[in-house]
């Protein structure tokens, strides 16, 4: 049976057999004139308060005009539920009192009208009905009536909205994306008062039903990628969405890539920046991360912040946190590789001085490199997901007990724990890289060990060349530089100030390319 | 990322930046930017060996040559909106696979120099000690994924040899500059014509580089000014070339011929380096990727013209093969270095003549139309004429003002 009927027991036992787990709860109640009602909803998940308020006691004070067996009138009924309006003072007095029973759209109307609640739908099917209590509505029937009401008094618990942890500003907004996809809408609308930003939420995940919210400007973002992203969104066939990680899994064009090629925020001003240069944004039910599209390497290297300070200052930042990643990828493969093969790249004194601290070491520069790298890793994975009590512990053990008592034990070379170490740091510099950057020292010192420089030299050869022949949804990975861009160029490494940015990148594709309009562009 | 909202009011036709082949800037840059690459290694030395102070002499011949025949092909390119690639396809039938194939052998031979020259570059410059054999040999790994990649990629890859050759060249040149004597360099013609003419010679297989524009030229849908863009992108490589000739031989002068990989050795006596250490080593690093770019470059070709031949897009297997098969070749004739160079240099330089500057000269002689008129049979090319419809509506929009 796949539509409501009219028998409210039978719509019950329907359900029930739909959705026999125990946190289904049904609350049966009654109007004035008796007739039976019956609200389904998740427990835990529906503010009961509301539902109580809004829905059953408007209800329970309604006399509605459905012929019943227990003989009263048509006319009674509705002459009670007019004269009930007119208390209320809402109630249009010419209108003359039907004689004649409802149509069933009419008393679905009614009972629409009665209840005091912004979020209300009607549906007809069971299919439909029983998505919408799994996902935290409630589901309103009436005895006589084969509509279901859909009341959204969903009331999930979800945390405050903070400051994200991956993303921290000192000047600028603060307000972080949370794991409830409404909130996230919110938070959007609140930057974006345009009614050119469009919102549509799709479903995904056979089990988990997660809502999906695409979101962009229309007539800046590109229609035809925003097509291709709804087309694959709308493909997946997957149980469970656990995190918009997935969707960038799914949506990435290069499976097995060790870049990412969807942009990740978890930060809403962030967010709308980048909707209104023209990307298109997807937000994912449970997932504090928003994901953005198109994507582009250099994306990583900006922060939020530095559209906040002077230009200046934000040129030099991002310099700073590109050399900060070239050294936390490079370093350790660096050192191994001079080590072994090419002594010369260091200067004669800095070559005694680590020549005398690898002197009786019993580990070869590349394994020495490798199990204080290992260690690194651990500790790191140790610190995320242990306890916080025990976090000031592993510091003191692994930072102080293991580095000193290793180096002092002749293990290994102080040279080694600093430049990892400073490599450990380094790598924070660019949140979002973290991963990538991670995999990619491990390879660049595997390499380096092999064969030395030749190695870490071919190994970065590689690496742009897989880059400049990678798009994610047409648009190169290594964009402005390869394909160059000229005019992109301005908010990359080097960032011009905001009246110089006038056009949206053109890499972008979007309908749009103005973004700012001074009285001197005018002219 | 910009946070000022300025929302759209209408909206305007996109613009084509996507999904061509390759464009002229990118020609430019490969010519400006990828081929100087492969002559800033042994061509110094060879030139200083037999011309002496007069090293110019010999280059600045061979850049005018080469402009010429890349004019000549530029013009035939200019002739019609359809690649040339295909109006050779339509006018030559299957007579096409010759060629291909002759320029498949071709390119493989133009590869070898290069190879050659990587190869010793690698063993001397990146191991202060005597590396095993196959310490080169993972260069063709790479060299394998390179060659399974398009046209498109060698154009994006000429776009980052902008960043990747300009700032170690202007860096080690800055370095070497401080140290530098340009009266080596004088008298001009100061040395034998002849000894001029036998440098020139010996370069020829180094300096042919209007071939390997050719497959990137063949593959461009032509607009105005593209011809102007390439040419001055091979000006500019052509100087940038130049410069670095003369300020090699006014570092080393007479010495010049016994130096050896020449960009690894111009920057070694700046004065700094003595107490930061040889930090002139990471430009030469920089550099070298744009050096194993260049030797792919060759390889590619090679590929590209196997796969027309065999008429199969399975580049991976060809591209496997053929770096095996150089692997091989590499191993087995490395105590054959100077044998293998001389012949190649010397005995087969009028084979780079007849492939590198008198066979594209032909393609002067190809009709505008394809035999089916503008009917072009590729799906790339129906791709191209898609977009020029595009850019035709781009532009009759543009001109009202939308």
């Amino acid at each position: 049976m796949n539509t409501l009927s009219k028998s409210l027991q039978d719509n019950q036992a329907t359900l029930q057999k739909l959705l026999p787990s125990e946190d289904i709860l049904y609350y049966s109640f009654k109007t004035e004139n008796g007739i039976a009602c019956l609200i389904a909803y998740a427990d835990g998940v529906v503010n009961k308060e509301l539902l109580g308020e809004l829905v059953a006691r408007p209800l329970s004070h309604l006399n509605l005009p459905i012929n019943m067996q227990n003989g009263r009138t048509m006319y009674e009924i509705n002459k009670k539920s007019t004269s009930q309006k007119d208390n209320d003072g809402n109630a249009n007095k010419k209108q003359s009192v039907p004689k004649n029973p409802l149509e069933d759209t009419d008393i679905a109307e009614l009972i629409k009208t009665t209840l005091l609640f912004p979020e209300l739908k009607t549906i007809t099917s069971f299919q439909d009905g029983q998505m919408e209590i799994l996902d935290g509505n409630s589901l309103l029937l009436v005895d006589g009536v084969d509509t279901g009401f859909i009341v959204g008094a969903k009331f999930l618990p979800v945390r405050a909205v903070m400051e994200p942890p991956t993303d921290v500003t000192v000047k600028g907004p603060r307000e972080g994306f949370i794991e409830d996809v409404k909130v996230n809408m919110s938070l959007l609308r609140k930057r974006l008062k345009t009614p050119n930003l469009r919102m549509e939420t799709l479903r995904v995940g056979k089990q988990s039903y997660t809502a999906v919210t695409l979101c962009w400007l229309d007539g800046v973002a590109d229609e035809d990628l925003k097509t291709q992203i709804k087309n694959k969104l709308n493909e997946i066939q997957i149980d469970n969405v656990a995190d918009s990680s997935y969707i960038a899994a799914i949506l990435s064009p290069r499976k097995r890539s060790v870049f990412h090629t969807v942009g990740t925020t978890e930060k809403p001003d962030l967010f709308a920046a980048k909707l209104s240069e023209g990307r298109i944004g997807i937000l994912v039910d449970g997932s504090p991360i928003a994901l953005t599209l198109p994507y582009i390497l250099t994306e990583d290297l900006q922060s939020s912040e530095d559209y906040f300070v002077s230009p200046f200052m934000a040129t030099v930042t991002r310099l700073l946190r590109c050399i900060a990643l070239l050294v936390a990828i490079l370093l350790p493969a660096f050192y191994v590789s001079t080590q072994l093969f090419k002594m010369q790249l260091l200067p004669l004194g800095l070559t005694l001085t680590i020549a005398s601290s690898i002197r009786n070491l019993p580990l070869s520069p590349s394994l020495e490199m490798f199990v204080v790298l290992l260690l690194l890793e651990i500790l790191k994975e140790a610190s995320i997901r242990m306890p916080k009590y025990v976090g000031m512990s592993l510091s003191v053990v692994g930072a102080l007990v293991l580095g000193e008592t290793a180096v002092s034990a002749g293990f290994l070379s102080t040279p080694a724990i600093i430049i990892v170490a400073f490599s450990g740091i380094c790598l924070y510099t660019v949140p979002n890289f973290v991963e990538t950057g991670s995999i990619l020292r491990w390879l660049f010192l595997l390499v380096a060990g092999s064969i030395g420089p030749f190695g870490i030299v071919l190994f970065i050869a590689f690496l742009l060349y897989y880059l400049i022949s990678a798009d994610a949804f047409g648009t190169p990975l290594l964009a402005p530089f390869s394909p160059l861009i000229a005019t992109d160029l301005r908010d990359n490494f080097v960032k011009y100030n905001m009246f110089s940015l006038n056009k949206r990148p053109v890499f972008l594709n979007s309908g749009n390319k103005t973004r700012l309009r001074t009285q001197k562009t005018q002219k | 990322m910009q946070i000022s909202h300025f929302l759209p009011t209408k909206p305007v036709p996109k613009p084509l930046l996507k999904n061509r082949e390759i464009n002229a800037r990118q020609i430019a840059f490969a010519a400006a930017f990828l081929l100087p690459a492969g002559k800033l290694l042994e061509v110094p030395s060879i030139l200083a060996k037999h011309a002496g102070g007069d090293l110019l002499l010999p280059a600045v011949l061979h850049f005018l040559i080469q402009i010429l025949v890349i004019l000549g092909v530029l013009y035939a390119a200019s002739k019609s909106k359809s690649p040339l690639l295909e109006r050779l396809k339509s006018a030559l039938g299957k007579m096409i696979y010759p060629i291909y194939a002759l320029y498949a052998l071709y390119f493989f031979l133009a590869a070898v120099l290069p190879l050659l020259d990587a190869e010793k570059f690698v063993y001397a410059t990146y191991f202060d000690t005597a590396p095993t054999l196959f310490s080169f040999g993972v260069f063709f790994l790479f060299s394998a994924f390179v060659c399974t990649k398009g046209i498109k990629a060698v154009g994006r890859c000429a776009d980052l040899c902008l960043f990747l050759f300009l700032i170690p060249f202007l860096a080690l040149s800055f370095m070497a500059i401080t140290e530098t004597d340009f009266s080596h360099l004088l008298p001009f013609f100061g040395t034998k014509l002849s000894k001029s003419l036998t440098a020139f010679s010996r370069t020829t297989p180094h300096f042919s580089d209007a071939v390997l524009l050719l497959p990137l030229i063949a593959n461009l849908r032509y607009e105005e000014n593209d011809g102007v863009k390439i040419v001055s992108g091979y000006g500019c490589g052509a100087l940038l070339t130049l410069f670095f000739l003369a300020v090699f031989y006014a570092l080393f002068g007479s010495l010049a011929r016994r130096e050896h990989y020449a960009f690894t050795k111009i920057g070694q006596y700046f004065p700094a380096l003595s107490v930061v250490g040889r930090i002139d080593l990471l430009f030469v690093y920089f550099l070298s990727v744009v050096l194993l770019f260049y030797t792919c470059l060759p390889l590619q070709y090679v590929t590209y013209s196997i796969c027309a031949i065999c008429k199969t897009e399975r580049k991976t297997l060809t591209a496997a093969l053929l770096n095996f098969a150089l692997l091989i070749f590499v191993l087995f004739t490395n105590r054959h270095y100077n044998a293998i160079y001389s012949l190649i240099s010397g005995k087969l330089a009028p084979v780079f003549w007849l492939f590198a500057n008198l066979l594209p000269l032909f393609t002067l002689c190809l009709p505008k139309k394809t035999k089916n008129g503008q009917k072009l049979q590729n799906e790339g090319t129906m791709y191209a004429l898609n977009l020029e419809k595009e850019d035709n509506k781009v532009k009759k929009s543009s001109r009202k003002g939308v």
